[in-house]
């Protein structure tokens, strides 16, 4: 028996007992420490990382003539760690109070319970799969999975669940079509036979494989234009749902990208591979793809009222930066792009987390609704924080290193519009999140919320983890950077030499240990300045300056709505809606084809068709 | 092997016997139907042992082929033979009159007359019984919709039926037999062009009305929306796939021609579309799954379009696929009928129906390692195998089809499963229903631990369905392979285009991993 | 180490009392152009001593305070990355891009702080400071693109020596240089683009609470802004410095354009920044850009 056979052993078991005891709101420590095993599983597979063997799993099936069978890699490794941790961290959030009041309210404990164990579990078998037939397996099976998973609210949730299994249907079947193409090429399932004949294939060929893969498993990650879904689904998952998917279920996406894309066309088959008329290849075709999906759902996530909506949005455009930096493809490149996915999911679940907590004490997300708790959540506000900082990717986070060396890189490349959208990505989200962290923390506290109280440790002590890993890995990026070194020499990408510090090279290199340590000194001697002034009286929040008003709790005194006025002047009519406008028109278009065939079984005569179609039939053979 | 004409002989005996029986007791007239069904059951089970795996031709009353009438066994004959006895008694009418019992048992006969018979005058007489016993089952239920949707399905069967006779006048005007085996001797001569393609077109459009393809199929939503659903389950699940098998039979031995291949890969196609938009659109259950039926019956067509083994391996899955689940999901409806808005929160509290429902929905959109993924994948495969622009948008519809297929079947689940209350039920399933869906279920998920087997088996199977030579060797002896054989050369010296689809056929098999030269390698070339 | 270490305490410090006399020169020219006498020469000194030593000094709770303390220290620290002559800090650590990301922290501790005041004046301030950042950071983003493309380095010592081997990037690139000072315009807050502060509307936006060591800090905190904008620029167009006095005539030379510029200007409105930021600036980067790239 193989780590990897241990880790289905455990995640089936898991899956098994959520199942069995999950109903219970006592069984969640129990459960938490079956994720534990889990993570601690895959952390034994640390050598991988390090390049070490490839660890099989025993299970190997032949069907029809062809063999599955499955091995875990550092790329495999890579992503499993962090779904690991990542399940870890929702099952710890929920199996205390959280879980206690979910079931409380009505809602399917034991349901959510299992659709959180079934979706690592899948993952596992998606992350070994190496050869098409299994890799499909796995992505059924995972797609599956986060469906049941954002089933579990019930309610606008299912509306949300069904629009993402059309999208998630239409991607396998076009990554279905990919793989039996690719099996018409080479008579069998394998990526190795694929890979051996790459060089003879045509453009034409080689174009639809990259459009297949591309698009099948771009569903997936939000990629424009197939992002519509994504916001919803996540957002009206349940609460620790929600924090899972963010951090890492449209990851998988990715992986795929780059076990198919990378792995087996090879990235020096993308940049040969150029589009007739224009100077782009393929890889910067993925790259401006990317850059579309940083900007507009990004701004779309500066429009959202809704806390979750708003994280939700911005995982969509974040997963842009993943492909930006894997599709550039140089070893700078591929490492941010790479590291982006680790540092995402580090603060989207915390972020999730946190929001979820203020639902837990208020019952709310609508960012119109809330105000000032940092004086009574304040961890909670730090776990915020720390997250949006890493989201908006400023030091002294990890956000901001993956992000810096994407820019280093196309400074490098010479892809100016490129770095200017991934720019204008983040600097919309630091005004959004702003957002976010204001209308909730800051500001007037509502009378409704002067009795709320931080949330209990069961929830808090995930979120603070996953904010120290945020901070440390921003601190330290090269434990991460490390780790990449061996996934990049995998897909056969440049490799990048980082320190741990950052990356050192004489034009323009990043040492996070010093900046971070500046910063803080800085912060030190700020503080002593600060210390140096006159002793500060706090005074209550409604001791404030009203124009010569004066100020009571029934008078609303916060600033939340439409919070950007002058921003939405200008840009206001730039949002057109235009890919709402398109999915409407799909829609409308089928429905009206589905009426034209609904009318066939509704005519009086059926025989005239018999008839009909005879004549057409004789017509045809005659001609 | 004579014996096993008593599978197609008893039950119609007992089935003129019953309505008798019945008038005094119609316990002990259910009862013989049992028994018949059960007999015939052990009846091509022995069949079937004894055959293992080779193929036999039966000649009733002894007069030799070409002259007398011939069953022709082989293993997919007796596979769908085996499926007519079994299925009518799982899905036995219950609750019907004895001579609700005598239809069924002289459906089953005909049915199992349909899958073994070897000539076409034969096949047209038992698809006749069929339709006549069907039409009576149907309107048996006494209802105003089921009598308007009789009088739909005879008006259609009838048209198909003159279409079908017509078909088959011209293929015996131009050979002079009706023995399939003879005609598949004369055929590379005889009935290679635009006339021989015509027959087929009648044969496949008169056929087509019970095999539900579009667009003769108009009767399908009203029949299978107005009757029970166990007979919504038999002739969906299985009088509809022997109507396609007659067709694979006749295309395979007689129309070897590509032409014939097209038509009928372009109707499926446009059933696939016509069927699963339907359904889409349709809000009312029972409905849903006649649309859904016809979308899959589509695929069925579909699939057996593709010349060579692939495409019989392809087709047989898809239908054998079929015939578990959807019967099984017409018995879950019998409790869940009517509008699905209706059915709000349905599905909650009776897990074992809704986990059914979930399981065959799962795998009819095809998630793996279900047996409906791997019937969709062989399909898709078969048809990019070869190439073409027309199989290309064939795989391009059945995978679309599957995203409106999981579109609706999760709607109408995420209705059953809502949480919101109000639903008032019509009393939990019948326990005989459950348990036979159930079996259906296990059987399905038992399947996916047998994949490996499964596949060898619908592989040898398919290879000894399109085995064209074996067919002709079988029922008329070594000579007339010969016979066949210089025909063939005389015909390819003349019409070197006529032999067909030589390239793609060789891409398909070369697709499947097969070796160029083996003896099972496909009937046409 | 011992060297560095100098280094890093020296280059806030010169900065500290660098910004103070960019402020008395911004008041300076202020006065001169509205044609009163102006400030003593000690008055922003007098300023930050008499804010920290008030006795009332008024705190919205504890974000308030160390919002503060991060927008200040933010600065502190910010100093270090930028070489000045002579001293490189931790600039051979980091890049120009570390930089403009480290320069918000700062903006995020401030806004933190006013956040905290509860005070619907100040949270407006802050949505208009912010919707200022997105103005002003598109075009200058563009010019760090492109100077570092021209330079063939990020490192900020590296294109202080590239040019004091081959010329200005003023002269070399004009057009981003342009761009540059635009954007400039809008960093250092300065009409037309100081809607965020506006003091006859929104009661001097995020400011409004603030009173004491807290508006003493934000006294420190601009002049390091001045201080800091200054020597970017020069560093990344005027090469930067040889000796202290060209470096520190250069640098006063750049923030008091956009003083004499500002106060020239009534205020714009929220869109009509985000128009003439995303249009002339963004326009002349562009075009640039394209002459830096395809020369």
């Amino acid at each position: 028996m193989t780590l990897l056979d241990g880790l289905w052993l455990a995640s089936a078991l898991t899956a098994l007992a959520a199942g069995l005891f999950g109903r219970s709101p006592s069984a969640g420590p129990w459960l938490t420490a079956l994720y534990g095993v889990q993570f601690l599983l895959v952390a034994f597979m640390g050598p991988l990382a390090y390049g070490a063997d490839p660890v099989p799993a025993s299970p190997a099936f032949s069907v029809l003539g062809y063999g599955l069978s499955w091995q875990f890699t550092a790329l495999s490794w890579f992503f499993a760690v962090i779904t690991a941790g990542a399940a870890l961290a929702a099952a710890w959030f929920m199996s205390g109070a959280w879980g206690r009041h979910y079931a409380e309210q009505g809602g399917d404990l034991r349901l959510l319970q299992l659709a959180l164990a079934l979706n690592p579990s899948t993952m596992y078998v998606l992350l070994a799969s190496r050869d098409f037939l299994s890799l499909f397996v796995g992505w059924e099976l995972v797609s599956w999975a986060s469906f049941v998973l954002m089933l579990a609210a019930g309610g606008v949730g299912v509306r949300w669940a069904l629009r993402y299994l059309v999208y998630a249907i239409g991607g396998a079947m076009a990554v279905m079509a990919a793989m039996v193409l690719s099996h018409a090429l080479t008579g069998s399932f394998e990526f190795g036979a694929l890979a051996a004949v790459v060089p003879d294939l045509s453009a034409g060929t080689l174009w639809s494989l990259v459009i297949l893969l591309s698009g099948g498993f771009g569903v997936k990650m939000g990629l424009l234009p197939f992002h519509l879904w994504q916001a919803g689904a996540y957002a009206e998952t349940p609460g620790p749902g929600s924090a899972f998917l963010g951090a890492i279920s449209s990851r998988m996406g990715l992986y795929a990208m780059l076990l198919t894309l990378f792995g087996v066309l090879g990235l020096g088959t993308l940049k040969a591979l150029s589009i007739p008329w224009t100077p782009l290849e393929a890889h910067e075709l993925l790259a401006w793809i990317a850059a579309f999906t940083i900007v507009l759902p990004t701004f779309t996530a500066l429009k959202q009222n809704d806390a979750r909506w708003l994280l939700a949005w911005h995982g969509i455009g974040q997963g842009g930066y993943m492909l930006m930096g894997v599709a550039m493809g140089d070893a700078l490149a591929s490492a941010g792009g790479l590291m982006h996915v680790f540092n995402h999911a580090t603060y989207q679940a915390a972020l999730f987390m946190a929001v979820t907590a203020v639902v837990y004490r208020t019952g709310t997300a609508d960012l119109n609704k809330l105000g000032g708790l940092v004086t009574r959540m304040p961890l909670t506000f730090l776990v915020l924080l720390v997250g949006i900082i890493g989201l908006a990717g400023l030091p002294p986070m990890n956000g901001f290193v993956s992000k810096w060396l994407i820019y280093r890189a196309l400074i490098d490349d010479g892809q100016p519009l490129l770095f200017v959208a991934a720019v204008v990505g983040t600097l919309g989200t630091i005004v959004s999140v702003y957002k976010l962290l204001h209308n909730i923390f800051l500001g007037q506290l509502r009378v409704e919320h002067e009795s709320v109280r931080e949330v209990p440790g069961s929830m808090l002590a995930p979120m603070l983890a996953l904010s120290l890993i945020v901070f440390v890995t921003g601190l330290a990026p090269g434990l991460v950077l490390d780790w990449l070194t061996t996934v990049q020499r995998e897909l056969g990408l440049a490799v990048l030499a980082p320190t741990l510090g950052g990356v050192e090279r004489p034009d323009g290199g990043l040492d996070m240990l010093w900046v971070v340590g500046i910063l803080f000194a800085g912060f030190g001697v700020g503080a002593l300045i600060f210390l140096a002034g006159g002793r500060a009286r706090t005074v209550h929040q409604l001791d404030n300056y009203a124009g010569g008003h004066f100020l009571t709790a029934e008078v609303r005194y916060h600033y939340s709505d439409n919070f950007y006025a002058g921003l939405m002047h200008r840009i206001g009519p730039w949002y057109r809606g235009s890919f709402q406008w398109l999915q409407d028109s799909v829609v409308a278009a089928t429905d009206l084809l589905a009426q034209a065939a609904a009318g066939v079984y509704r005519v009086v005569q059926p025989a005239a068709w018999l008839l009909g179609v005879t004549v057409l039939a004789l017509w045809w053979v005659a001609a | 092997m004579n014996f096993v004409v008593l599978a197609v002989a008893l039950p119609l005996l007992a089935g003129f016997l019953t309505p008798a029986l019945g008038r005094s007791s119609r316990a002990l007239a259910q009862w013989l139907g049992w028994g018949t069904l059960a007999v015939c059951i052990g009846v091509l089970w022995v069949a079937w042992a004894r055959l293992d795996g080779g193929t036999v031709a039966i000649a009733i009353g002894g007069f030799r082929p070409p002259l007398g009438i011939v069953f022709y066994l082989d293993a997919v004959a007796l596979l769908f033979g085996l499926a007519v006895p079994l299925m009518a008694l799982l899905l036995w009418p219950r609750e019907g009159t004895p001579q609700q019992f005598a239809l069924t048992l002289v459906l089953t006969a005909s049915a199992t007359g349909l899958a073994l018979s070897g000539d076409i005058f034969n096949l047209y007489v038992f698809y006749e019984l069929t339709a006549a016993a069907s039409f009576g089952l149907i309107a048996g239920r006494g209802t105003g919709a089921a009598q308007g949707a009789a009088l739909r399905y005879l008006l259609l069967s009838a048209a198909g039926s003159v279409l079908l006779l017509a078909g088959i006048t011209i293929v015996y005007l131009r050979t002079g037999t009706l023995n399939l085996a003879h005609l598949a001797t004369l055929a590379p001569e005889r009935l290679q062009d635009p006339v021989g393609l015509a027959a087929f077109a009648l044969m496949l459009i008169g056929l087509g009305v019970k095999g539900e393809l579009f667009p003769v199929n108009g009767w399908v939503p009203e029949v299978y929306g107005s009757v029970s659903g166990r007979l919504a389950g038999l002739l969906a699940g299985l009088v509809s796939k022997l109507a396609v098998l007659v067709v694979v039979r006749i295309l395979v031995l007689i129309f070897p021609q590509p032409e014939a291949a097209q038509l009928m890969l372009v109707l499926g196609m446009l059933g696939i579309v016509a069927g699963e938009l339907a359904a889409w659109r349709a809000r009312d259950l029972r409905r849903q799954f006649a649309f859904s039926s016809i979308g899959q019956l589509g695929i069925v067509f579909v699939a057996f379009s593709v010349p060579g083994e692939a495409g019989i391996v392809a087709g047989l899955a898809v239908a054998l696929h079929h015939l578990l689940v959807k019967p099984a999901l017409f018995l879950l409806a019998e409790r869940w009928g009517g509008s699905i808005e209706g059915l709000r929160g349905a599905g909650r509290g009776h897990w074992l129906a809704s986990g059914l429902f979930i399981l065959f929905a799962l795998s009819l959109v095809g998630l793996p390692p279900l047996p409906g993924f791997w019937a969709k994948l062989l399909t898709v495969m078969g048809l990019m195998g070869l190439g073409t622009g027309l199989a290309w948008l064939g795989a391009l519809t059945v995978m679309a089809a599957t995203v409106v297929e999981a579109a609706y079947l999760f709607r109408t689940l995420s209705v059953l499963l809502a949480r919101e209350a109000g639903y008032t039920s019509p009393g939990p399933h019948r326990g005989l229903d459950l348990v036979t869906a159930s079996l259906a279920g296990l059987v399905l998920v038992g399947s996916v631990f047998a994949l490996h087997p499964l596949g060898d088996g619908l592989k040898a199977m398919a290879a000894q369905a399109a085995d064209v030579q074996g067919y002709i060797r079988t029922v008329l002896g070594d000579r007339a392979v010969a016979r066949r054989g210089q025909r063939e050369d005389r015909i390819s010296e003349a019409h070197p285009a006529s032999r067909g689809s030589d390239r793609p056929m060789g891409r398909a098999d070369r697709a499947y991993g097969w070796p160029a030269g083996s003896p099972t390698r496909g009937a046409r070339s | 180490m011992m060297a560095l270490i100098v280094e890093l305490v020296l280059m806030p410090a010169v900065a500290f009392v660098v910004g103070l006399a960019m402020l008395l020169m911004m008041r300076k020219i202020a006065a001169k152009i509205q044609r009163r006498v102006g400030p003593p020469f000690f008055q922003p000194l007098y300023d930050v001593v008499k804010f920290f030593g008030k006795q009332t000094q008024i705190s919205h709770g504890l974000i308030h305070d160390v919002g503060i303390i991060v927008a200040v220290g933010g600065y502190i620290a910010a100093e270090t990355l930028i070489p000045v002559p002579g001293m490189t800090g931790i600039a051979d650590r980091t890049d120009v891009i570390t930089l403009i990301y480290f320069l918000m922290v700062p903006s995020l501790g401030m806004a933190l702080a006013a956040g905290q005041c509860a005070n619907p004046n100040a949270s407006i301030g802050i949505s208009r400071a912010l919707t200022a950042m997105l103005a002003y950071d598109i075009p200058f983003v563009i010019v760090i693109f492109g100077m570092s493309w021209m330079y063939g380095t990020t490192n900020l010592v590296q294109m202080v020596e590239y040019q004091q081997a081959h010329g200005w990037g003023l002269f070399q690139a004009p057009l981003l240089a342009f761009a540059g000072l635009f954007a400039l315009q809008g960093m250092l807050g300065k009409q037309p683009f100081e809607i965020y502060v506006a003091p006859a509307e929104i009661a001097t936006g995020p400011m409004v609470e603030m009173g004491g060591k807290y508006l003493g800090s934000l006294i420190v905190m601009q002049s390091f802004s001045l201080y800091t904008a200054g020597i970017l620029y020069t560093t990344l167009f005027l090469g930067g410095g040889v000796t202290w006095i060209d470096f520190l005539v250069k640098a006063f030379l750049v923030v008091a354009i956009p003083m004499t510029i500002a106060f020239q200007f009534p205020r714009y409105r929220a869109e009509q920044m985000l128009g003439s930021l995303w249009k002339w600036p963004v326009l002349a980067g562009l075009l640039g850009l394209a002459v830096v790239m395809w020369s």
